[in-house]
């Protein structure tokens, strides 16, 4: 190993990381992660914009009243589960595991703990996504990615699913030992903070999944496999949505770890705070798991109790959110007064011109309107008129597939390159891909949010003959097929720039990786990472505001009464 | 641990408008009624709905305006109780203008959803579980009963209407 040389002060071997590609065994590995993300985006990007099409009374009635098809997948009910499995599972956790090797190692300057076992984990994750697939693809589990039971899919969806989680767990592991490793050779210093980000999410990551583990592995699966023949129902929601809301802030993360440690060095400033930072993060991996109850408001088996309690954390989880808009802003306007602008150009003052920033200032405007409907879902009461409404629809994508989404097209945009060792394919593309990913998004938003106020329900096939449509929804469900237009031009250009970065791009690389090698010079590092601590709280907290929940669920008269219905297979079911 | 000036006032404004939003739902539940369909949790056993209040769905006169609505939701329709039904062979339900029901309504099969067109109710209607909600119908007119979870591939055309006299 050509790069590797022994460190001064101590045993462990430090990375030489070359500034403007990768070592051969970090290329290998980051690439394998992003190569299967973006394989899985490209399949779930399609289903999105034709979705819109087929619910848009206006297409329907230019093509003769016969709603737009599906592509590949006809079925409406396969394409939407494909849609949101691939999207909101598979893409983004192949690309936060494999960014997360890179920010740990990059950061640290040392390799991971063991190169076998991010391979291991790897290929947990790739059966688990092969079995899943399987069972979707041959229309054995339309069950959609939050798979409500006793609906029940083929066993191999549950199995690849669990698999999936459990290769996240041994990447875990992986960072861990890393970070402990560095730790022992670095007393007293505070960790870079992208690492303490990363940490963050993968603690927050493991409580969450412990929940969806426990319900897949003693309620689904066996019931899928016939084991048993029974299940409750309200039990399964519970479980799911102790996972499925920190599921939310595990794709968030890696987005605000670019935010806060990339960003300002792309844009030539520095991050205003660094320990306001880390409590942000503290906060994330805090607050995120007490809150899931604000997706079971509607739901009988919960007490009004716990959904007030749960609603009070939603509002203290948006914390950290607000103190990530003032520390942001206030690197942005530094950045911009060091360019000469004033009290308000330094907005505009910025380097809009470069896809990488503009992506992430993109997805940072469609952060705020997230940002701002969350708070409004987490309020009971007007949750009450938008539960699983396409309001809803409309405000995660402006989270997942707008700030998130395009923060990760922002770090493919120097990551890509830099694995390959070329320059970005046709900036001036990749910058128009940017803007009309972010201007489709805000119409179809709109358009989304707007019909579900008027009452539109989500997860339906208005298309399909017998549906419901209201007049009052109509041109706002048109609206959004304006925005699903615009959204897979936008898509066809990410792919043209991507593959055109790893196949057609001439120059050579010339942006640097954006990552820093150390913590702040602060006098208490330590106080920060306290884990014993942090973990105390977390597991105090979590039994003090789901233990009640679940207990009150469970029919202790009935039992586990409710049998598993086969999975839906097909139109025929 | 130091902390900016004015991000110091920032997290005071944050806290003061999100205290205020949770001041307001608190006024919303305990000053102005809002129910929301919970516990006190009402159990049925549903592989034996034909021993319980549902074996028999239906609207019910309570005197005063008063009407309460027993339902159940399975695969892929809603099941009022009413001979009354549309083209497509979906219930509808009568009631006079002004109104106030109470929906009575839980799953004979799968998960299911249970909303009002332009009315606050808005219930998961969950197997085994007994969701409950109350409406006041002021205006005329016609309002359509959605089923807004899937529930497998006939879910968009799961519907029933209140007719509003």
């Amino acid at each position: 190993m050509q790069a590797v040389q022994p460190a001064a002060q101590s045993s462990t071997p430090v990375l030489m990381f070359p500034a403007l590609s990768m070592l051969r065994s970090e290329r290998s590995l980051i690439g394998v992660h992003i190569l299967v993300s973006l394989v899985a985006l490209s399949l779930g990007l399609l289903m999105g914009p034709f979705q819109t099409f087929r619910r848009a009374p206006a297409v329907t009635e230019a093509l003769g009243g016969q709603a737009v098809a599906m592509p590949i997948f006809t079925y409406y009910y396969q394409a939407l589960t494909l849609h949101g499995v691939l999207n909101a599972l598979v893409f983004t956790t192949f690309f936060i595991v494999g960014f997360s090797y890179f920010i740990t190692q990059r950061s640290l300057q040392r390799p991971m703990w063991s190169l076998r076992a991010a391979w291991v984990a790897f290929v947990l994750m790739l059966v688990g996504l092969l079995l899943a697939a399987y069972a979707i693809i041959t229309n054995q589990a339309n069950v959609l990615y939050t798979f409500y039971a006793p609906m029940v899919a083929h066993w191999t969806f549950y199995l690849g699913l669990t698999l999936v989680i459990v290769g996240t767990w041994v990447a875990f592991l992986n960072i861990v030992m890393t970070y402990l490793g560095w730790r022992k050779d670095h007393p007293g210093q505070a960790v870079p903070l992208a690492v303490f980000a990363t940490l963050c999410n993968y603690v927050m990551w493991f409580t969450a999944t412990l929940g969806v583990a426990t319900q897949v592995l003693t309620m689904m699966l066996p019931l899928s496999l016939g084991i048993i023949r029974t299940t409750d129902p309200q039990v399964t929601r519970i479980l799911f949505w102790f996972f499925g809301h920190p599921l939310v802030y595990f794709w968030l993360i890696p987005a605000y770890i670019s935010w806060y440690t990339m960003l300002p060095k792309q844009i030539g400033g520095r991050l205003f705070s660094d320990q306001m930072a880390r409590v942000a993060f503290l906060m994330l991996m805090i607050f995120s798991v007490p809150v899931g109850v604000h997706h079971l408001f509607v739901d009988p088996g919960v007490s009004e109790f716990a959904k007030i309690s749960h609603s009070l954390l939603t509002f203290v989880v948006a914390v950290p959110s607000f103190l990530t808009a003032f520390n942001l802003a206030a690197t942005l306007e530094r950045a911009g007064h060091q360019r000469g602008a004033n009290a308000l150009s330094w907005i505009w003052k910025q380097p809009w011109g470069n896809p990488v920033v503009a992506a992430q200032f993109c997805g940072m405007l469609l952060f705020v309107v997230g940002g701002i409907t969350g708070v409004m879902n987490a309020s009971f009461s007007l949750n009450l008129a938008l539960h699983n409404t396409t309001w809803v629809v409309g405000h995660f994508h402006m989270t997942l597939a707008g700030a998130v989404t395009l923060t990760y097209i922002g770090v493919l945009y120097w990551l890509l390159p830099m694995m390959r060792g070329r320059k970005l394919f046709m900036p001036k593309l990749a910058l128009a891909q940017v803007f009309l990913w972010f201007s489709g998004m805000i119409v179809f938003g709109a358009g989304m949010g707007r019909a579900g106020i008027e009452g539109a329900i989500r997860r339906t096939d208005m298309g399909g003959a017998g549906a419901y449509i209201s007049d009052l929804w109509a041109p706002w469900l048109n609206l959004s097929a304006i925005g699903g237009a615009l959204l897979l031009v936008s898509s066809i250009l990410l792919y043209v720039v991507l593959v055109g970065t790893w196949f057609a791009s001439k120059g050579q690389a010339e942006v640097e990786a954006p990552i820093d090698t150390t913590g702040p010079a602060s006098s208490r590092p330590e106080w920060f990472e306290r884990w014993g601590v942090w973990t105390a709280v977390i597991v105090i907290s979590n039994v003090i505001m789901w233990g009640p929940v679940l207990i009150q669920a469970i029919d202790v008269v009935n039992g586990f009464f409710v049998p598993g219905n086969p999975g839906p297979a097909g139109p025929g079911f | 641990m130091h902390i900016d000036r004015l991000e110091k006032y920032w997290i005071v404004i944050v806290a003061a408008v999100l205290g205020a939003f949770f001041a307001s739902l608190l006024a919303a539940m305990l000053v102005f009624g809002l129910r929301l369909p919970s516990l006190p949790a009402e159990f049925v056993n549903p592989l034996a709905l034909s021993e319980t209040r549902f074996a028999s769905p239906g609207l019910r006169d309570m005197g005063d305006g008063n009407y309460e609505l027993t339902l159940t939701s399975l695969m892929w329709r809603f099941n009022t109780g009413s001979s009354e039904r549309d083209a497509d062979g979906n219930d509808i339900i009568r009631v006079p203008r002004g109104s106030r029901v109470t929906f009575f309504v839980t799953s004979a099969d799968v998960t299911h959803g249970l909303m009002v067109e332009r009315h606050n109710l808005n219930i998961q209607v969950i197997p085994g579980h007994v969701g409950r909600g109350t409406i006041v119908f002021n205006e005329p007119g016609e309002y359509k009963i959605l089923c807004h979870e899937y529930c497998g591939a006939g879910h968009h055309r799961m519907h029933a209407t209140i007719i509003v006299e």
